[in-house]
């Protein structure tokens, strides 16, 4: 042994490391024994007996208000009842229909669809079963966590409409998320049950107003009990929107609409100085509480399908989904058009009304004989003669000029889902030349008065007409004022932090300019206030202010079809005060009849609201001021 | 400068036992990091690895290792560099708040796996040299010296499990270089009597924290400490030990305890549970088994060296990998606290495997230069 060479204990100091080293080991085994022999058994139960679930914590979604801070859309805390596949992966899902019929009071078509989808899914999806349970329902699913463990019950901030029906159509509604949306790489993160916007600024907004949902990760025993909590990363919520919406002035509207004649129609207001809607009301119209609240009961389900085959279309937002001929409201752009194209001048802007137009055999009539009209006077007395001239010398490529020049072609920009592009002569242009071989004058003669070739959405209308009312300038209409911020969430550095949200407005596009000189916009603006003072919009007029305003009635069928269901749909487009804009407004009553009749006072009734907000007194002496 | 020269001799003198121990535990680890994470590439990775490792292995083991003695300071001065560099932002990468990674971009080591090589040589330089008598104050105090440079710089990162590694280098090397015995009984009488003092004196004046003493309470009660805070590993991780029963659960991967994540890093510092889940008792018996073996070999290397120098050497080698080895397992069956150190040849990591080979391949040139030219 040469380790004696050095010293005489060297070898001894080895072989003591090496003895303390096997003992080392040997404590291990030892240990080892004692945990897989002896307690193997325990920790196997213990093993099996657990169980590491996700559980998401929903963020409260943002509140939407109006301009003004009243409350339009809140979240409630309720309960739903969840299913999770993992606990009953050994059975069929359907044979539990009766069950959970009887003792949550479910509709059993709605069940076997659920059942049958939930089968195909992976063993630890889950879906919501029960929305909104009630506390029977809770103690239910509590009392039977034995026998059917795959039903939990979760907190959930639910959506709330206190407005009912009201701005339904702008505020939208919220609801899961469809299997077919879960397919798109938009929604990609998502999973099923996850709650998203689904029409109006609910939609639009949605990824803001949604914020961020946080999890805790637990223990579950084989039960599915939570019995210890891992990992807990609180959620973010989504941030409040205020809306350029002023709740009076939309009220009023909704009431106008629900005293029409017909019940159908929509009104906008806007302030035309920067393209905020004030009011957006469309009739006839739904309740959002029901596709929020009511989607998994019988009573619900019905009310939803009632919505969506109702020949009425409550769905629909007319405003700006609906598409109808405009009338004679379409003269305040074709005015513009005139000008801007040089076929009428600041000195000399008189046409030849004639009583109508002669055109082959075919004679179309003006509804008077106004002679030889100058443009205010035209446009006063809605002289169609007037127009139909115009129309011709426009022709089909100063038809699109002006289409391009108003934005015709394309949806308005607001701030919406789904809005629809209005269809004009530019749109046919292609299918009437190739049904007639070339653009026909009589086609011109049409468009000229918003007939035939024209389908404008109202937001559109009152987009176009309120630049004449802002001197010229063609905002984008937008609903957003403002969303407000939300503080960080978590610790900064960390992989969960959540950074601060800040606080921002609608983001302005620069407005379109519409040429236009101070003399034109006088004529035109004249030619308005004409209308409400003693020409076709006599009924919209309010003492002591000054509306300029513009009638239309669109034909729906041929003349003497035109009744009943038939009837014309009446147009009013307005703004005021006349020569000091603050608010644009327009009105559609379907089918009712006479612009001047029907949809004149309905916008009446909405200015109305706005001067009791604002008050008539400073109205007064502003308007004389610039005169 | 390294020449390697092979003979037949070599061929006869190379402990082929040894290397091909080493290699069955690495292959049995790989198996293991499957298990652990089947749908990820690590034990992919850590065949390549092995690779790398043995090619480091060979190298040392065909040099003369006096010369790397003789070059220690140089070796040494490399690692401390090294172990600055990493402290700095930007050089070092930080993960799970310790900075103690270089990352090359196709390859990312950790320093302070490597830098016990230069210690365990230099210490090997000094105390391999001196004279024969009863160690003086002067040479310890030269032995803490030479050891607390590293550690300070690793205690920075902050790793705390790599640092408590090198403490059996230092404490092997005095033992053999003759402390007295009277000292080292006297060292673990003051150790018995004042840990419990200065652990009440701590936890009294709060300068023991909260965390760390969660820690130790897991392990002396784990039933009844916080499970869902710090007991919660020691728990899982007990709990996957004592699942493996006699025999282990093999075929399970879909239910067994790393793949429903409730273990932490099962593919590093947690991979003995893996391993004790899948193989049972048996299986972990026979791994303590071939740490035995190696450990044996690796002594038994140690009696034949032609000098002072290669005793300590592998000694120094031998004790770190017990102590490594004891550290691990002691944490993941739950009597030591959970503290990152990886358990020799078994864990995932390329830094690991490859500073394990390198030593082992001084113990090998060790003992292919046992007779005296």
């Amino acid at each position: 042994m040469k380790l004696a060479d050095y010293s005489q204990n060297l070898g001894v100091r080895v072989s003591t490391i090496q003895v303390f080293a096997f003992l080392l080991l040997a404590a291990l085994g030892v240990r080892l024994y004692y945990l897989q022999v002896v307690r193997g058994e325990y920790f196997s139960d213990k093993a099996e007996n657990q169980r590491i679930r996700v559980i998401r914590v929903p963020a409260p979604r943002g509140a939407i208000f109006d301009r003004n801070g009243k409350l339009l859309v809140d979240s409630r805390s309720t309960y739903n009842i969840t299913l999770t596949r993992e606990p009953i992966k050994g059975i069929n899902p359907v044979e539990r229909i009766d069950v959970y019929a009887d003792g949550l009071g479910l509709d059993r078509q709605y069940l076997t669809e659920l059942l049958t989808w939930i089968k195909k899914q992976p063993e630890f999806e889950t879906a919501v079963i029960k929305k909104t349970a009630s506390i029977e329902d809770i103690t239910w699913v509590e009392a039977h966590q034995l026998e059917y463990p795959e039903l939990r019950v979760e907190l959930q901030p639910q959506r709330v409409y206190p407005l009912g029906t009201s701005m339904a159509h702008v505020l939208g509604y919220v609801g899961e998320i469809s299997p077919k949306q879960l397919l798109t790489p938009e929604f990609e993160k998502f999973r099923a049950g996850d709650i998203i916007g689904k029409g109006g600024l609910e939609q639009y907004y949605d990824e803001t107003l949604r914020g961020s949902a946080g999890y805790r990760r637990v223990v579950v025993d084989s039960r599915g009990r939570v019995i210890d909590e891992i990992e807990s990363v609180p959620p973010q919520a989504g941030q409040d929107l205020y809306t350029t919406i002023d709740l009076d002035l939309q009220v009023a509207a909704e009431e106008q609409l629900a005293n029409s004649s017909t019940k159908r129609g929509t009104i906008i207001a806007m302030d035309p100085n920067n393209g905020e809607i004030l009011a957006m009301a469309s009739a006839p119209t739904f309740d959002p509480n029901a596709f929020v609240l009511h989607s998994s009961t019988p009573e619900g389900r019905k009310q939803i399908n009632e919505y969506q085959n109702n020949a009425n279309r409550p769905l629909l937002n007319r405003a700006i989904q609906g598409r109808y001929p405009p009338g004679s409201t379409w003269k305040i752009p074709m005015s513009v058009s005139g000008f801007q194209q040089d076929l009428i001048t600041e000195e000399n802007n008189s046409i030849l009304c004639g009583g109508g137009i002669t055109i082959g055999a075919k004679h179309t009539r003006c509804m008077g004989n106004h002679g030889m009209a100058p443009l205010r006077y035209a446009i006063t007395k809605s002289c169609d003669g007037y127009y139909y001239r115009l129309g011709i010398k426009m022709g089909i490529d100063g038809l699109t000029k002006m289409v391009e020049e108003f934005g015709y072609d394309k949806p308005s920009g607001i701030d919406l889902p789904n809005e629809k592009t209005p269809r004009t002569p530019k749109y046919f242009r292609a299918a009437k030349e190739k049904a007639y071989g070339r653009w026909i004058d009589i086609e011109s003669v049409f468009a000229s008065i918003g007939q035939v070739t024209v389908e404008a959405t109202p937001i559109s209308m009152l987009r176009a007409v309120s630049s004449v009312a802002s001197n010229g300038k063609l905002y984008v209409p937008h609903l957003l004022k403002e969303f407000k911020a939300m503080g960080a969430v978590g610790i900064k550095g960390e992989l969960n932090y959540l950074p601060e949200k800040a606080a921002f407005g609608f983001q302005h596009p620069e407005p379109k300019e519409i040429k236009m000189t101070e003399k034109q916009h006088q004529i035109i603006v004249d030619g308005m206030k004409g209308a409400v003072a003693g020409g076709t919009a006599k009924k919209a007029a309010i003492g002591g202010f000054v509306i300029a305003g513009k009638t239309g009635t669109a034909q729906v069928a041929a003349l003497g079809l035109d009744k009943g269901k038939n009837k014309d749909h009446a147009w009013f487009v307005s703004f005021a005060p006349a020569d000091k804009p603050e608010i644009a407004i327009i009105g559609l009553i379907e089918n009712s009849g006479f612009g001047g009749d029907n949809a004149a006072p309905a916008v009446r009734g909405v200015y109305q609201a706005y001067i009791a907000k604002r008050g008539l007194v400073g109205l007064d002496t502003q308007t004389l001021a610039v005169k | 400068m390294v020449a390697i020269n092979i003979e037949k001799r070599t061929f006869r003198d190379f402990d082929w036992l040894l290397a091909i121990l080493a290699i069955g535990i690495v292959c049995f680890g790989v198996t293991q990091i499957y298990n652990a994470q089947p749908e990820m590439t690590t034990w992919q990775k850590q065949i390549g690895g092995l690779f790398i490792a043995l090619i480091a292995m060979l190298i040392v083991s065909f040099t003369d290792y006096r010369r790397f003695v003789d070059s220690a300071p140089l070796f040494y001065g490399i690692g401390l560099f090294l172990l600055i560099i990493v402290l700095i932002p930007g050089i070092g990468t930080k993960i799970n708040g310790q900075r103690c990674w270089i990352d090359l971009g196709f390859i990312r080591f950790q320093p302070s796996e490597f830098v016990k090589i230069p210690v365990v040589l230099m210490l090997a330089k000094y105390f391999g040299n001196r004279k024969i008598g009863v160690l003086k104050f002067k040479e310890i105090g030269i032995g803490i010296a030479i050891l607390a440079a590293p550690i300070a710089l690793i205690l920075l990162e902050p790793d705390a499990g790599q640092a408590i590694t090198y403490f059996p280098l230092l404490i092997v090397v005095l033992f053999l270089s003759s402390i007295k015995i009277r000292w080292v009984l006297l060292t673990i009488v003051a150790a018995i009597i004042f840990t419990p003092i200065l652990f009440w004196v701590g936890v009294e004046t709060g300068k023991i924290k909260q965390y760390q003493l969660q820690r130790i309470y897991v392990i002396i009660d784990p039933e009844s400490a916080d499970p869902k805070g710090f007991g919660y590993h020691t728990i899982q991780s007990m709990i996957s030990v004592g699942k493996g029963g006699l025999t282990g659960s093999v075929g399970e991967t879909e239910l067994s305890q790393s793949s429903l994540k409730f273990l932490p890093e099962p593919q590093t510092d947690f991979i003995f549970a893996v391993t004790a889940e899948n193989t049972g008792f048996i299986g972990c018996v026979s791994l303590l088994l071939a740490y035995a073996l190696l450990l044996s070999r690796l002594v038994a290397g140690a009696r034949e060296s032609s000098d002072r120098t290669g005793v300590i050497v592998i000694m120094a080698i031998t004790g770190e990998l017990a102590f490594q080895i004891f550290m691990n397992m002691g944490m993941v069956l739950g009597f030591l606290p959970v503290i990152g150190v990886p358990l020799p040849l078994m864990s995932a990591g390329l830094s690991a495997i490859l500073s394990t080979f390198i030593a082992i391949g001084f113990v090998i040139s060790v003992r292919m230069r046992r007779f005296v030219n």
